[in-house]
């Protein structure tokens, strides 16, 4: 039995080596939402096929009709079949850096900055979501491989393209690759800390479906003198749509929304409420006060365990500077609709366009176009061995005991790894709620990377056992 | 009464000579919001000058914060006291000519060229809006000059290079000088005729005023994962406010907007219902069916007669290709309001900032930006002298009744000659529906441009012949 402690000392003194990989990999925008950035979504992945092949990993950058997928076996010498095997996951693609004024440093260029409270961070888009958090198990299994040649259990690591533009094509991949990719569980690094000294494993996942909606009214923009009054404007008609998909309690007014949001379990109400989650600090910190979703509902039950309707995007008319007297012939919005439970995403998004169908003027057209196909939430069992040991690993490494949390962002693929796959998955990530994901100035605590990569060190160790 | 005939022919036969005048002036570029186009502007000004010095009139071109205006005087001694002073008003800038591309001939090289209707068009920019409206009262002027050697009132020429851009500049003009543009009515000629056959004289214009609305939530853009559901957002914020802006019968609901607001007095409604408003022609042409104004009103009278309160554009959040899940940290939304009778911009104003800050959450905020250029409405006494002297004239050139219309768009100088110069202005004009103003290929009827002339010919007699009957 190999020392973990050489292990873990090399995964400290190669950190600056480790760094600079990861600003080498943040350095690429691999934004997946925009064709523009198709190039370098290849770039990215292609770059990391590169760092596992010349870590003995045998390793390929997979075509699909989207962003191609890197696929990675390291089988440990004369261990095959003897010890377990478990799928890595992790996404290279990043979210848009808009609005683009508003960084401090370009997202795109990483750097990394000491705060005036001593905590150096490493600023740029991907340095959390997921670059960041992908590298932290990746660099543990270089340490590993350097300090002994080898890994302590078979691995596979599976890094997508297309997380923050739904995954396209990650179902039918699984399905043709299912025999390869079966493991005997997942290790999903996409999730955060329950604070900056707490480390967490999270059980509970929001679903989600997206859509958009454009209203078209008048067949060409009207000027809103000659036509204001009797000419249908699609921005009124879109407000009032929008607004009428809340009611004042919060609870969204969509018929048969809620079918299949259960009540929180007494004991799981118990345990979130030992977290001692400060509900007025977590609004505080991005400058809110009132808690705007459900009445009578706590922040952490809201966002864990509670389905949203979020407008993310809304356009239409005149935007530039000043004013244009215009009645335009299009208003458009966004749409995301966070699931819980057993709520079903095609039966949402049909409940929702008929919501809104019946807020639209006969003279007027509305069109949806939605956006994958969605995922419904997903719960994992918290007594599973698999997330004891794990929660054991993070506790040596941390000093503190291991919170099982829930999260209300999606991770589509532990559904799909469920259903398709047939296996687990356990999250652990080490991102914080302050990272500014899909924000300007997305950053990554050293601390987070530093610890995280030791974290999954101790991990690979415990899976072993 | 002395026969009209030999100004109105003097018209007709010097017509070539006419349209020749008004191809130099559309030949100049005088796109006054387009900085590449100043010197077309003041070359167009320069112009104007020496056609109004050369037509006899004491001319001089005043600077302003924007483009020069020209300003033209014709007080002749041997006026009687009693003659009116009349303030003529016309604007010699454009509509920027974009997109070229959709232009049968150049937009500043003028083409006379008949349709397959036998009617003589002029296309260039600005061929209505306005050179050749205003062409129409200078060479109506220059006809009667010829004939009869003076005009029969003082008259003050006012053609300014602002009004497709920033209102404004001819606003501090106006202020500063008064006195020297103090007169008993304006006379502008940049409105429509009812139909190709009927001429109309526009006694109601709304006013408009401009508001950006900012909302704004979050100190910075949240995933809407991890904050969604506890965490405000400004979209659903400003949704909601625009969402409750209409009731369900399509009234404004902000407190006091109606305040002001009169009534249209009847005998204007039944003239306004005689008119038999083309309401389905009207929406159809533009892919709509439904009148989505105030229920209870007839299509032509939420577009004459009822305050409106309008999105114009609306922005937050992620709008680029696919998705983003994102909680925006503002929302904007910009909004104009048309206003009828005696409502005020600040009355608007109170009534926004109330109904919004009702309905703020507490941890919110809300910036507002207000734009320039506020008109109030516009009511012209349809009893008044200047209108049934118009009435006659217009008749007895077109052989109709002139239309006293209104018009939903808003035309502010005429709120500043109000507000400023304390006169009412008699608008008259003879531009068409289908002239495309402000749209590629505009073009005004060679029939509008010649009876354009013999109505201003007709309207200056009128003012003639009240002067003799008020002979001492």
């Amino acid at each position: 039995m190999t020392d973990i402690n050489n292990v873990l000392q090399l995964a400290d003194t190669a950190l600056d080596q480790s760094l600079g990989r990861l600003f080498d990999l943040v350095r690429i925008p691999s934004i997946s939402t925009d064709p523009a950035y198709k190039a370098d979504c290849r770039r990215a992945g292609g770059r990391i096929v590169a760092d596992l092949s010349a870590l003995g990993f045998s390793a390929s950058l997979r075509d699909t009709p989207g962003h191609p997928m890197v696929v990675a076996h390291f089988a440990p010498k004369g261990g095959e079949g003897k010890v377990p095997h478990f799928l890595f996951y992790g996404h290279y693609d990043v979210q848009p850096p808009d609005p683009l004024d508003k960084w401090t440093t370009p997202p795109f260029e990483p750097e990394k900055r000491i705060g005036k409270d001593g905590v150096v961070r490493l600023y740029g888009r991907g340095t959390a979501d997921d670059k960041g958090q992908l590298l932290t198990f990746i660099e543990a299994m270089r340490a590993w491989i350097t300090a002994t040649g080898t890994l302590p259990v078979e691995a596979t690591i599976l890094i997508e393209g297309e997380e923050e533009s739904g995954s396209p094509s990650l179902i039918p991949f699984l399905k043709e690759n299912k025999a390869e990719l079966s493991c005997d569980a997942a290790f999903v690094c996409d999730t955060n800390m329950w604070d900056e000294k707490t480390p967490a494993i999270t059980t509970r996942l929001r679903g989600m479906v997206k859509d958009e909606i454009t209203i078209t009214g008048p067949s060409v923009d009207l000027h809103s003198g000659a036509y204001g009054g009797p000419a249908a404007n699609p921005i009124r008609i879109l407000s009032k749509l929008l607004s009428k998909l809340h009611d004042k309690n919060g609870k969204v007014t969509i018929p048969g929304f809620y079918e299949g949001v259960s009540d929180l379990p007494r004991d799981v109400k118990a345990q979130w409420q030992k977290l001692k989650f400060s509900d007025k600090k977590f609004l505080k910190e991005v400058g809110l006060s009132v808690p705007a979703g459900e009445k009578g509902k706590g922040t952490l039950e809201q966002v864990w365990a509670r389905p949203t309707a979020e407008v993310n995007g809304i356009w239409g008319g005149y935007t530039g500077a000043g004013t244009k007297t215009v009645i335009p012939s299009q208003a458009h919005a966004k749409l995301t609709f966070r699931l819980v439970g057993k709520q079903k995403p095609e039966k949402i998004l049909k409940a929702f366009r008929a919501f809104a169908k019946a807020e639209v003027p006969k003279d007027c057209k509305i069109e949806f176009a939605a956006y994958g196909s969605g995922s419904p939430a997903s719960e994992i069992a918290e007594t599973s061995p698999l997330i004891r040991k794990s929660a054991q690993a993070l506790k040596d490494e941390f000093g503190r005991g291991t919170a099982l949390i829930g999260s209300g962002g999606s991770i589509p693929i532990v559904r799909y790894f469920k259903d398709i796959l047939g296996m687990d998955s356990v999250l652990i990530g080490f991102g914080l709620n302050d990272d500014a994901l899909h924000s300007p100035n997305e950053k990554y605590n050293l601390s987070s990377f530093h610890k995280g990569i030791r974290s999954w060190v101790r991990i690979l160790a415990a899976l072993a056992k | 009464m002395k026969s009209l005939d030999d100004v109105l022919q003097g018209i007709d036969g010097a017509l070539g000579d006419s349209v020749a005048r008004l191809f130099e002036l559309l030949r100049f570029p005088t796109v006054g919001t387009d900085p590449a186009y100043h010197g077309a502007c003041r070359d167009a000004a320069v112009w104007l000058k020496r056609l109004l010095q050369d037509m006899g009139f004491e001319t001089r071109m005043d600077e302003t914060t924007g483009q020069p205006v020209i300003v033209a005087e014709y007080a002749p001694r041997g006026l009687p006291s009693h003659a009116p002073r009349i303030l003529f008003y016309g604007h010699y800038d454009v509509q920027p000519p974009d997109p070229l591309d959709l232009w049968e001939s150049p937009p500043f090289e003028p083409q006379l060229r008949k349709g397959a209707d036998g009617e003589e068009r002029i296309f260039a920019r600005g061929a209505c809006d306005d050179k050749g409206q205003l062409m129409t009262f200078l060479e109506a002027s220059r006809a009667w000059l010829k004939a009869r050697g003076g005009l029969p009132f003082r008259l003050t020429i006012l053609l300014e290079g602002d009004e497709e851009g920033d209102s404004t500049h001819l606003d501090r003009y106006v202020a500063k000088n008064r006195t020297a543009l103090k007169a008993d009515v304006a006379f502008i000629c940049d409105t429509g005729m009812w139909n190709a056959k009927t001429p109309a004289i526009t006694t109601r214009l709304r006013g408009c005023i401009a508001e950006e609305i900012v909302i704004s939530g979050p100190t910075k853009d949240l995933h809407s994962g991890y904050y969604g559901g506890a965490a405000r957002n400004p979209i659903r914020v400003l949704t909601k406010i625009l969402g409750e802006l209409h009731d369900r019968n399509g009234r404004v609901t902000l407190k006091g907007f109606y305040d002001g607001v009169d009534p249209v007095p009847a005998a204007t409604r039944r003239q306004w219902k005689a008119l038999k408003f083309p309401a389905k022609k009207y929406l159809a042409g533009v892919g709509l069916s439904i009148p989505a104004g105030e229920k209870g009103y007839a299509t032509y009278e939420q577009i004459w007669s009822r305050p409106t309160a309008e999105i114009n554009g609306i922005y937050a959040g992620y709008t680029g290709a696919g998705s983003k899940t994102v909680l925006p940290a503002e929302a904007m939304a910009k909004l104009t309001f048309r206003l009828v009778g005696r409502q005020t911009p600040a009355q608007i104003r109170k009534g926004l900032r109330e109904f919004i800050k009702a309905r703020l959450p507490g941890d919110c905020r809300v910036r507002y930006k207000s734009e320039g250029g506020d008109s109030m409405a516009v009511t012209v006494a349809e009893s008044s002298p200047w209108v049934r002297l118009a009435q006659r004239a217009l008749k007895n050139e077109w052989g109709r009744d002139p239309v006293l219309m209104a018009e939903g768009a808003s035309i502010p100088v005429v709120g500043t000659f109000k507000s400023l110069l304390k006169i009412d202005s008699l608008l008259v004009g003879f531009g068409l529906e289908d002239d495309s103003v402000h749209s590629p290929n505009e073009k005004y009827n060679l029939t509008s441009f010649r009876k354009g002339i013999r109505s201003w010919a007709r309207i200056i007699a009128g003012l003639a012949d009240q002067q003799e009957r008020h002979k001492p």
